[in-house]
């Protein structure tokens, strides 16, 4: 056992401290917000309290909408993303591909490379069909931007499924179909859900597309969001922070399995 | 090898995936690089870039420097951290580190605009510790731009490493604390030179991340200089004026270009690709 140092303990407490400002801090000015009806310079905490900003979200309106939206808008996404990349998760774990290096490259492109410019230009050639201003547009945008990782995720919960699982079905006789539903899709069920989270999470909290595609008709949580905040209407954009930020927080402690950094780089948009 | 199968059922199962990719971000990709080169009458031109160069060399400038800054912090942060945890279990900072990870990058801009503001949360703390009447704010200037980049940047900076350090071979390190080597001397002969790969693809991911968030700085990042993500937004909102928007995203691109030509090559070659 080491020496028991007052120097070492003050200085542990005040790193404590130091974290708790950095990484805390910033989250303590939004739940604060979200619950002021006044707050001037200099009070530490808000002279007056309410409820009634949180009340407005629950009641009908703008905040409401969007945030329906917003869930609508992620659950399509994740079904999109889901039907796309479960075949193609197959393929890639068992399949000797074709070109494999280039389509492993075309895959993982939109990650290495900035997202804005191709927003920008979805939303232009979507204007021409009639897909801008429209929830669609921002589903098959926000289907497009997650593939990348719910490709990933799956691929890898299929590689880590024995190979031998699968020939001691098919030796029984079972066709490749047959052993897919029964052996592979079962045990990749956990992989799948972590990606689905994944993709709603980020659809949820995804600005960009959303804002150049959703303009100038429909807004998301996120996009009425900033705006809010813009207009320095600090207590709606700090309430829906909150309700955008309270599940992910949750599922982080869910998904803690999953948080591989390649998966992850995608996030936050 | 594992044994996979040779057949052209797997080309059919990634196609729907393929097609989805090529229509809604190689299609566009392509429209960017190509409409960059011409003028709104539709005449091939290197206008946009004479003007992008006449408007935005000072912004390019800011968000190189901005970016470069920004890597150099976090992966600065993201070593200390990871070389604390590499030799200790603390569970508190392992849980702190992480926090940022999830939470949407505008959702951290409005949180940092309330935190970094004059009157904001921060200085409410600062100038009560202190016993100042005033403090100037940090949000709306580069030096908060940095901070926020810095927040949301590390998490993401230290996971990876910090797998790397935690991969790593231990008989490497006991053997040089066997032989009386420092921890420091450990993570700057052992640990860093080790991981150089990982840490060279957390400090590409950091780079693209930073230099292509569009959020942040529209959050909290000042008038001028801008970021170029939103000079481009600017050219596209206030001016309809896509060549422009086009050509600052082809720069981009081309800024990016090398490292991300190291990462894709890093990613399919040495990992053998999408790996679990």
């Amino acid at each position: 056992m080491k020496q028991f140092s007052i120097w070492k303990l003050t200085l542990k407490i005040v790193i404590v401290i130091l974290i708790l400002v950095l990484m805390i801090g910033p989250l303590v000015g939004i739940v604060l917000w979200s619950f002021a009806r006044r707050w001037y310079w200099p009070s530490p905490i808000p002279q007056e309290f309410t409820l009634r900003f949180w009340h407005e979200v629950f009641a009908q309106g703008r905040v409401l909408d969007s945030l329906i939206l917003s869930v609508t808008v992620a659950l399509i996404t994740v079904a999109f993303s889901l039907a796309l990349a479960l075949p193609a998760a197959y393929g890639f774990a068992r399949y000797k591909l074709p070109m494999e290096r280039i389509l492993l490259i075309l895959f993982l492109m939109p990650q290495a490379f900035p997202q804005l410019p191709v927003f920008i230009n979805l939303a232009s050639i979507f204007s021409r069909i009639g897909l801008k201003g429209n929830m669609w547009g921002i589903i098959l945008a926000h289907t497009m931007a997650s593939l990348v990782f719910s490709l990933w995720i799956i691929t890898a919960t299929f590689k880590s499924i024995p190979l031998e699982l699968e020939q001691a079905a098919q030796n029984l006789g079972a066709n490749r179909f047959k052993v897919f539903w029964t052996i592979t899709f079962p045990l990749a069920i956990p992989g799948l859900v972590a990606g689905s989270i994944f993709v709603f999470l980020w659809s949820m909290g995804e600005f960009t597309a959303a804002f150049f595609i959703g303009a100038p008709f429909i807004q998301t949580a996120p996009v009425l969001m900033y705006t809010a905040s813009m207009g320095y209407n600090m207590q709606i954009a700090s309430v829906i922070s909150i309700i955008l930020i309270v599940p992910s927080l949750l599922f982080m402690i869910l998904i803690e399995r999953y948080l591989k950094a390649e998966y992850i780089s995608g996030l936050g948009g | 090898m594992e044994e996979k199968i040779k057949s052209p059922m797997g080309f059919l199962l990634i196609l729907p995936a393929l097609s989805v990719l090529g229509l809604l971000y190689v299609f566009p990709l392509v429209r960017a690089v190509w409409s960059s080169f011409y003028d709104r009458a539709g005449n091939f031109t290197f206008g946009n870039y004479i003007k992008v160069f006449d408007l935005y060399t000072r912004d390019i400038i800011y968000s190189v420097l901005m970016t470069s800054a920004t890597v150099g912090v976090v992966l600065a942060i993201g070593i200390v951290i990871s070389s604390y945890l590499r030799f200790k279990d603390w569970k508190f900072l392992d849980y702190m580190y992480r926090l940022p990870l999830f939470i949407p990058f505008l959702i951290v801009g409005h949180a940092m605009r309330i935190f970094l503001a004059p009157h904001g949360t921060l200085n409410s703390l600062l100038t009560r510790m202190f016993g100042v009447e005033e403090l100037p704010g940090i949000s709306g200037s580069w030096t908060g731009l940095l901070f926020s980049f810095v927040w949301v940047m590390t998490p993401f900076a230290t996971l990876i490493i910090l797998g790397a350090f935690k991969a790593l071979d231990p008989a490497y390190v006991e053997a040089a604390q066997n032989l009386g080597a420092s921890k420091l001397r450990i993570v700057f002969d052992i640990l860093i030179p080790l991981s150089g790969p990982s840490i060279m693809v957390a400090m590409i991911l950091t780079f693209v991340r930073t230099i292509s968030s569009l959020t942040i700085p529209l959050m909290v990042g000042p008038n001028k200089p801008n970021m170029i993500t939103i000079d481009m937004m600017f050219r596209v909102n206030y001016f309809n004026d896509w060549g422009v928007a086009n050509s600052l995203g082809v720069i981009s691109y081309l800024i990016v270009m090398g490292l991300a030509i190291y990462y894709l090559r890093y990613m399919v070659a040495e990992r053998g690709g999408i790996k679990g």
